[in-house]
């Protein structure tokens, strides 16, 4: 294999609140918010690595901070073997020539009162590009690449006195592109390319995108949240979640059989455009994402997973395990209220038989049987004195799976998916959660 | 078959700028039968989401319905309308359009509700969640309790409700029972806690939780027809499964028939019975998903769905439809087929108005290539754009 293009070690980015000066003099204790948590990986010259992940993962804060557009809190990133946090302004403005960035919107990345030939020439400008124009005027020459340009894009040249509001959003997104190609890049960061067009645009831009590819040899991160695209046009994909790289692989390897559960249900809900699609009943993650100011302990997809692990001791399937694990979340996030339980069960607060069913009721969404059940009532019955935190003192002793405690890590093979269900199989390394922590004091 | 419980004639919708007549919504027609989900899918710009305000009566100066009939079965409506305005009434059908406007808006709830793309710009952000749902709750029961008052005067709207809401607070207008009701809504849209997340205001719900909320809001009068506007749109693809598994058990649960607007090829598959395509303010092909799917007769139904990515088979190459969405200015629509300029099937036949054509009694499309089969003889010849 030839050596990457970018190499990627723990990249880390951590956003901090209540940091001020003042928050210090009030001694309240910094919050972190970890947007992106220790991710590694590379990127070959030549091919397209897909980013994917639902909103809020982390992936666009990756693309801007190994681009340097953010600084990182955490980690590494080498372009062309030199690394990119440690490079001084000379450097890094070399490197900023060899790597490019086109944004998600096509109407906000565009300044309004410039005409599209300088938004095109602005970054030879800046770079004092070219050191050698010939017999024409540096300004001419930046004139006539930014024609070329355009019309490589495939608008017209004569477009060039045009100002961006006159462009429709397919077209802008090719001027943006026009933009980083200027200074003949290696690598352009692609963060969400074709998200604002519509579907018939789209793919003209996805085309055109592939068409440059070929032609002049580049190498893309391309982050996106639509999975079709991303199969469409992605050679190896990451699939991130929470700040994490859950599952990294070659495109169709990881389509046809994805290892992650988070990556499975992805893949699972995506709404196909064909008639086999219809009336399919899906089984829907349950739950939104756990905010990053606080995400879970070990897996980080633990509180969704529909396959998460039981402790070795319990025999329990996985539907009943499953709905006492969200009895548990419920009660971590505060969506148990004993008030409402006896309302409904008994205004009178006495019948504690009734209060513990009326809990069951609604709170397990499953049959519990045997000890289980037993086990959850007497948790339960806790609550019925409001004590919330021994009825999670009782659910933990009897049901902490194995995904809580420790945070699995990603493997070094060519498909690595950091789950505990491909342990042992000597793809996934095992991080201990405890010495894991980070330097924050909010978990 | 059963009549449908919604039969769409005509309808166009025009809005007056300064730059001229935009005929955002041209001549459009169609059903939604009792029970089922009517999808409408096309680009931005198409017109999917005016049609849909068109329907529910929601337009909004300076746009304004133009013509055509909206024709709403309602038994009890027709009966009563009968004597009074005989044009209105066809059967147990009811032109919306041409009913008092007072009965017009106390439709809006019972028999026609809407829920939007944007959940967190749909909510009012100074007013408890609960009781937002709670307020949808007590417009209905107060009409029920008193129909002729409400369908001829507004409720707890107007500058004598302004001048009360002033100095009694707001609360006062939701009663207990209609808290409790929304409690219930918010429990049947599957929201955890929903007593307790009643009480919260909507900054405090993620974009999914916001979603069901305004489901429940939109399910408080009963309505027999939901109309969906880009429902998932903003939301990730796992949550977009539960909010479309929420909408098809409801659907199922509570009988009622919904009207699907999304740009999402993927969702009207998913969800729909028959679908209509959109294109420039017109639909240009309608028909039951497997017909429109499985084949298309209209150039640009064929474009649309080769221009979406195959997440099961990525093909080398997508064929996308050429050039841009046209200007729907009126001064600027040209007299023929609207799609001529980007079509790449056609003819000189095209450069006329085209009109609807029927295909098998459920399958129609505004295409010339209905008749007669493409000839390149008779192509048109195409502009060069500057765009491709």
């Amino acid at each position: 294999m030839t050596d990457p293009l970018l190499s990627v070690r723990d990249l880390q980015k951590y956003y901090y609140e209540q940091d001020t000066f003042v928050d210090t003099l009030l001694g309240r204790e910094r919050q972190s918010v970890k947007a992106v948590d220790g991710i590694s990986f590379d990127i070959e010259p030549g091919e397209t690595l897909g980013l994917v992940g639902e909103s809020g993962c982390g992936k666009s804060t990756t693309g801007e901070t190994l681009l340097r557009l953010r600084e990182a809190t955490g980690g590494a990133v080498e372009f062309d073997g030199e690394n990119v946090f440690e490079m001084g302004s000379d450097e890094l403005k070399a490197f900023r020539k060899d790597a490019q960035i086109v944004f998600q919107d096509p109407f906000s990345s565009l300044d309004p009162r410039m005409t599209i030939g300088d938004i095109i020439a602005e970054p030879l400008r800046i770079h004092d590009m070219p050191t050698d124009p010939g017999d024409k005027s540096k300004r001419e020459w930046r004139r006539d690449k930014a024609s070329e340009l355009l019309e490589r894009v495939g608008l017209s040249a004569t477009q060039l006195d045009r100002y961006p509001h006159e462009f429709s959003g397919g077209q802008r997104q090719r001027i943006g592109v026009a933009r980083a190609l200027a200074l003949e890049p290696e690598f352009i960061v692609l963060d969400e390319p074709v998200s604002a067009l519509d579907v018939s645009v789209q793919a003209q831009v996805l085309n055109l995108l592939d068409d440059l590819q070929t032609e002049l040899g580049l190498t893309y991160l391309f982050i996106a949240h639509d999975l079709s695209v991303v199969r469409h046009i992605c050679d190896r994909v990451a699939v991130m979640y929470l700040g994490n790289i859950v599952e990294l692989g070659p495109t169709d390897e990881l389509f046809e059989s994805p290892k992650h559960p988070y990556t499975e249900a992805l893949l699972e809900s995506v709404p196909r455009p064909s008639t086999r699609e219809q009336g399919r009943r899906v089984d829907a993650l349950s739950g939104d994402v756990p905010s990053p100011r606080n995400p879970p302990s070990g897996c980080r997809f633990r509180t969704r997973c529909p396959k998460v692990i039981p402790p070795d001791d319990l025999d329990i399937d996985q539907e009943a395990y499953r709905a006492v694990m969200d009895l548990r979340d419920a009660l971590v996030v505060g969506d148990v209220n004993p008030d409402h339980i006896w309302e409904t069960a008994d205004p009178e607060r006495v019948d504690e038989e009734a209060f513990i069913e009326e809990a069951r009721a609604r709170h397990v969404d499953a049959e519990l049987r045997g000890d289980v059940a037993s086990v959850v009532d007497t948790a339960l019955g806790h609550l019925v004195d409001g004590d919330v935190e021994q009825t999670q003192t009782v659910l933990r002793e009897t049901f902490e799976s194995p995904c809580e405690t420790r945070r699995p890590g990603v493997g070094d093979t060519t498909h690595p998916a950091a789950c505990h269900l491909y342990e042992g199989s000597d793809e996934v390394e095992v991080i201990e959660t405890t010495a894991d922590a980070p330097v924050s004091a909010d978990d | 078959m059963a009549d449908p419980i919604l039969k769409i004639r005509d309808l166009s919708t025009s809005f007056f700028t300064e730059e001229g007549k935009v005929n955002a919504v041209d001549s459009v027609t169609f059903d939604v039968e009792d029970g089922e989900i009517f999808g409408i899918v096309g680009e931005s710009g198409s017109g999917k989401s005016v049609t849909a305000l068109s329907v529910i009566d929601l337009i909004d100066s300076p746009g304004r319905v133009t013509g055509g009939e909206v024709w709403y079965r309602n038994a009890d409506l027709a009966e009563e309308f009968r004597g009074s305005r005989p044009e209105a009434v066809d059967g147990d059908f009811v032109d919306v359009r041409r009913l008092p406007k007072g009965v017009r808006r106390s439709l809006r709830g019972p028999s026609f509700s809407m829920i939007f793309q944007d959940a967190m710009s749909s909510f009012n952000p100074s007013i408890t969640v609960g009781e937002q749902i709670a307020e949808a709750v007590e417009v209905q029961r107060r009409a029920r309790a008193n129909p002729r008052r409400t369908r001829s005067r507004t409720q707890g709207y107007g500058l004598g409700s302004a001048i009360l809401d002033t100095f009694l607070p707001n609360r006062d207008y939701v009663s207990n029972e209609s808290m409790d009701r929304a409690v219930e809504l918010l429990d049947q849209v599957g929201i955890p806690d929903p007593e307790d997340r009643a009480e919260e205001y909507p900054h405090q719900f993620s974009g999914g939780m916001l979603q069901r909320a305004m489901i429940a809001q939109a399910l408080a009068g009963e309505p027999d027809i939901l109309v969906a506007d880009e429902p998932t749109t903003a939301l990730d693809v796992t949550i977009q499964a539960q909010i479309l598994n929420l909408l098809r058990d409801l659907q199922e649960q509570e009988g009622m028939s919904i009207l699907m607007i999304t740009h999402n090829l993927g969702v009207i598959a998913r969800m729909c019975d028959r679908v209509g395509v959109m294109y420039a303010g017109e639909i240009v092909e309608r028909g039951p998903l497997g017909d429109i799917f499985e084949n298309p007769v209209h150039p640009y139904t064929q474009g649309l769905l080769g221009s979406v990515p195959d997440i099961d088979d990525p093909s080398d190459r997508l064929e996308p439809i050429t050039g841009n969405v046209p200007s729907l200015l009126e001064s600027e629509m040209p007299d023929a087929c609207y799609f001529a300029d980007r079509c790449p099937k056609a003819m000189t036949d095209c450069m006329t108005r085209i009109p609807e054509y029927d295909l098998d009694g459920r399958h129609s499309v505004r295409c010339v290539l209905a008749e007669r089969e493409y000839d390149e003889a008779d192509a048109l010849e195409q502009e060069v754009m500057a765009d491709d």
